[in-house]
Parts: structure tokens; sequence; C-alpha cells
């Protein structure tokens, strides 16, 4: 139990010291989560309104693809996407392996599904109403898909908040994909485990507790924004 | 020359999951008037409603606004025609950012705040007190009087109102009520209203369109009574009027034909008028005298079990002070005088 608290004072030190290697990683992640992110929410805000707003045929089974794929294992999204970008995949030439960048892609496949899902769970469960009020004050296509997306806004954080706690979180994929690479690809996650591994509790316990900090920060601004509106 | 109307439809029908819930082959609505839409749940009054403020399109068939063909979103009718549902909506923002999004998507240039302390002032709220407040820092009246003054303030060339008073306050209704008339004589909108408050629509409409199982019953200010109707074992046939009454008529001559009876047609006797037809008699309760503008006639409304009825005074009756409000009165008339739609 002693090296566990002897860890965690060693950690504090060296979030504070300003430890390179350990905020190397935690720069890595930052970026690669960012990437992820945008390109998460881009693609999968609309998809999830047109999913949860929209009758068409195949919708059922769609949802229930989309659905099943929340349940997607890190290590098979990692192994598929290594299979893509290695040089003799069908997007090696792109040379992505070992980047950021293909980190970032495997973790916008991890975080697809939960925007997607949870955004047309959000928009199902909109008022009618809602539709036939901006109609009847004017609206056109465009002002009507746009004033219901900033009506269902809480829905659309909360599953950003959920996509990001899964990419934040992911080992699988930054550690096939991105090889933890020191200063290039090591993450605070995959840091974690090469450093618990090592028996290098302090800098393991560290990049937790950092891992712990992002998260609330990003809570805590969420929670402003939506107390503000 | 006639005036041309606001609404022409012609040919329309509308289904859901192939059950068809309106057709209407020809219906006119008149510029600038104030039209009554009656019928039982179920009639096809919120369709039609939902069908004039082209927020569905018609299965079949043609809606010309204004001599032009119509449809959602097109842009004759988007910034002319505004509907207010029975359940209003209103958007997760404050009641100022609700009242002014339609002048926003017109990108009206005036001082909005301005406007929208009008258009609170029109539905009796003070705009000082009610413009900052959240969505839900208001009561139902509150939040179906700020939807109506939403769509005041775009100052419409037609109002479409849902059962506006049927889920608020006296107050609140008072209000929506006083709001919709101010729409017409302010600026001359042409103003269509679905109530089950007969009573109202009466007093207020210059028309009044009855519908039943989605199809249009009937045209003008007079008694309807819509099916179910029934034979008894003698072959009489009856329409039961609420739990225990019922009135005798004659016999339908389709399943789905509404009775038209004129309020000409209809008698009120005091109980104690000795003169009153021992059949084809219902009980009920006065609840209202108003005169007939344009015929300076006095109609009753009567109320029985939850039915409403219209019934003009005899001469004799209208010298007398034995018919007030909340007298209780014996309705009658006779069923040859029905006309069948």
């Amino acid at each position: 139990m002693e090296y566990i608290i002897a860890g965690f004072f060693q950690a504090i030190q060296l979030i504070i010291s300003g430890d390179n290697q350990t905020w190397s990683a935690v720069s890595a992640s930052i970026r690669v989560t960012t990437y992820s992110m945008m390109a998460s929410l881009l693609i999968g805000i609309p998809s999830g309104f047109i999913l949860g707003y929209f009758n068409f045929p195949g919708k059922r089974k769609l949802r229930l693809a989309v659905d099943t794929l929340l349940a997607l294992p890190t290590v098979f999204i990692g192994l598929v996407v290594y299979a893509f970008l290695t040089r003799k995949g069908p997007l090696g030439e792109f040379g992505l392996l070992f980047t950021l960048s293909g980190i970032a892609i495997g973790q916008t496949i991890l975080a697809l599904p939960v925007v997607i899902a949870l955004c047309a769970t959000a928009v199902e469960a909109m008022d009618r109403n809602l539709r036939i009020t901006l109609i009847s004050l004017g609206a056109n296509r465009r002002q009507l898909f746009i004033t219901s997306l900033w009506e269902v806004r809480f829905g659309i954080i909360a599953a950003a908040l959920n996509a990001y706690g899964r990419v934040m979180t992911e080992v699988g994929i930054s550690m096939m994909v991105g090889g933890n690479i020191k200063w290039h690809t090591r993450t605070i996650t995959t840091a974690i485990a090469l450093e618990t591994g090592k028996g290098m509790f302090a800098t393991g316990i560290a990049l937790g507790l950092i891992l712990l900090l992002i998260s609330f920060i990003v809570n805590v601004s969420l929670s402003l924004l939506r107390k503000k509106n | 020359m006639s005036q041309a109307p606001i609404y022409r439809i012609q040919n329309l029908v509308h289904q859901y999951h192939s059950s068809t819930v309106l057709e209407i082959d020809e219906l006119t609505i008149p510029k600038h008037t104030i039209v009554g839409l009656a019928g039982p749940n179920g009639s096809g009054k919120t369709t039609l409603l939902k069908m004039l403020a082209f927020i569905e399109k018609p299965s079949k068939g043609l809606i010309w606004f204004d001599e032009n063909k119509a449809e959602p979103f097109s842009s004759k009718v988007r910034f002319q025609v505004t509907y207010l549902p029975q359940v209003p909506y209103l958007m997760k923002r404050t009641v100022i950012d609700n009242i002014t999004y339609g002048l926003k998507i017109r990108k009206d240039p005036g001082d909005h705040r301005q406007k929208c302390f009008e258009a609170l002032s029109m539905v009796g709220l003070s705009g000082e007190e009610f413009a900052d407040r959240k969505w839900f820092e208001l009561s139902g009246g509150e939040a179906q009087r700020v939807a109506l003054a939403a769509r005041l303030i775009l100052k419409p060339r037609v109002l479409l109102l849902d059962e506006p008073t049927a889920n608020v306050d006296e107050n609140s209704s008072r209000m929506i009520r006083r709001a919709s008339l101010l729409a017409r004589e302010k600026w001359n909108t042409t103003v269509l209203i679905a109530s089950h408050d007969l009573d109202w629509l009466m007093n207020i409409c210059d028309d009044m369109i009855y519908l039943f199982q989605g199809q249009l019953s009937g045209r003008g200010k007079y008694n309807i009574l819509f099916g179910p109707f029934y034979q008894d074992a003698e072959g009489v046939w009856w329409k039961q009027i609420g739990t225990g009454q019922r009135f005798m008529i004659s016999r339908p001559p389709l399943k789905n034909s509404a009775a038209v009876i004129l309020s000409s047609d209809m008698h009120i006797f005091s109980q104690t008028d000795s003169t009153f037809p021992e059949s084809n008699t219902v009980r009920g309760m006065l609840t209202n005298l108003r005169i007939e503008k344009s015929r300076s006639k006095v109609i009753a409304t009567i109320l029985v079990d939850g039915f409403q009825f219209i019934a003009d005074l005899s001469e004799e009756q209208k010298q007398n002070s034995n018919f007030y409000p909340g007298k209780e009165v014996l309705l009658s008339f006779n069923p040859n005088n029905i006309k069948w739609q």
C-alpha cells in the first residue's frame, strides 16, 4: 500500500515540475481526441439527426446496426484500422500507420456510433410540435434543421461527452495503430499501460490523475455552458 | 365583383397509413373573415388546419392560397400563414427569443424588444415581467398566450387557431379570445378557429364550417347533430344527447349524414309554460343570450348534457324576462324540419 501512496505524491511532483514525458503524452492525447471528436461530431450529428428525424425504408435495421456498433471492442477497431493503414493495406500509401492521424481515424470509428445513436435518441424524443411550430413561424428547411438541433442541444452534449469518455480512455486503438512511440504517438492511456508494466507507478498515477482532471474540466465546462443556456 | 377567396380547396384527400382522414371536394374561405370550425373529436379539424397552414401536404388535391397553388415551404405562403396548435410548443429559450423567432427568420429590421412587448400586451401579459423569463417559468395558460404572441407579432394574413382555449384557465381564455379578434381588427387577418366552444364561435364568427368523419357536413350558423343515430324496435330514429336524454329525428338518408336544425326551428320553453310539446323535448340550461348582428334577433344558447344548441327567442319570449342565463329550460324541434347533409 505504501508504494501506492508514495506513487501518488511523486505523481503530484511530476505534474507540478512539468515532466516532459508526462506532458508529451498529455499533449498527444488531447490532440488526437480533438481530431477524432471533431470528425465524429461533424459526421455523427447530421447522421444521428437523419436517423432520428426521418422515416425511411430500412431505418430500423440501420438503427440496430448502429446500436450494435456501440459495443465495438477497441482492439478490433485497432486491428481493422491497422490492416487498412499498414504498408500493404488499401490505405498504406498515405503513411498513416503509427501516427496521431491514424489513431484519430480509429477513435473516430469508435466514437461515431455513440454520437449517432445518442443523437438519434435525442431527436426521436423531440416534441413533434416543434416541427409544426417552426414551420408555422415561417422556418425553411435549413432553419428547421438548425433550430431543431439547437432544441436537442443537451442531448447532443450528452452524446459528445459519452463519446469523449470512450475515446479518451481507450487503449487498444492507440496501442495498435499508434504503436506507443515515445514523444510521438504515446498517449496518456498507452503510457499508463507501459509505465505500470515497468513498475513506474508514480508516472502511471500522474497520468491517471491528469486524465481525471481533463475529464473533470470538460464536464464542468459543458455543465456551465448548459446552465448559461 | 366579389373578392377572390384567400383559400380554395379542390378535391383534397388526406390519408394516414392508407386510412382517409380528410376528404373535401370544394371549400373556399373568404378574405378577412373569422370562420369557426366545429365537429366532434376525430372529425378532421386539426388535419384541415394543418393543411391550410401548409404544414402537411395533402395526399391528393390542391390548395390555392390567394389564387396561387401552394404547398409546404412555398415562398408564397411561408410568411403569410401561421398556425397555433392546441398544445403549444415553446422553444428552450426565453420568452422574448420565442416571440421574436419569426421576426429573425424574416430578417425584420425593427426593434424586436419593443415589438415583443406589444405582442405580449395583446395577450394580456406584461413585457417587463415576462420577456426575459425562461420557457419553463410559465404556467400552461401563460405558455399558450406567449405562443399566440409569437404568431401575432408576425401580423399574419391568416391566423389558424386549434382549440386555443381548451387547456387554459378562464383569464387566459378571455385574453386569447380578445387577442384573436384584435388580429382581424388591426391587420384584417383572416382567422380560422377550431373549437368545441360553439357558444364562442357562434358569437364571433362570420361563418361556421362543420366537419364529420373527415368530410364537410355543413356550413353556416345552425344546430347540427352528428351520428351515431339509432333506431328503436318500433322503427323510430333517435339521437342520444349525453347520457340519458334523446331527440327524435327523421330517418337519416345515409349512415354518416348530419342533421341540420336551424335556430329558428329549435324552440325553447320555460318549465312552467303550458304550451310546450310533450314529445321530443329535452331539458337543458340556458347559458347565453345574444343579439344576432345582421338579423336583429335574440339567440339563446342551451347546454344539454354537454351538447350546445342555439334557438331563436320568439317575439313574445323577447318581451318577457322569463329567460336568463342559468335558467332551466325545455328544448324541442319538429323532426320534419331536419335538413340532412
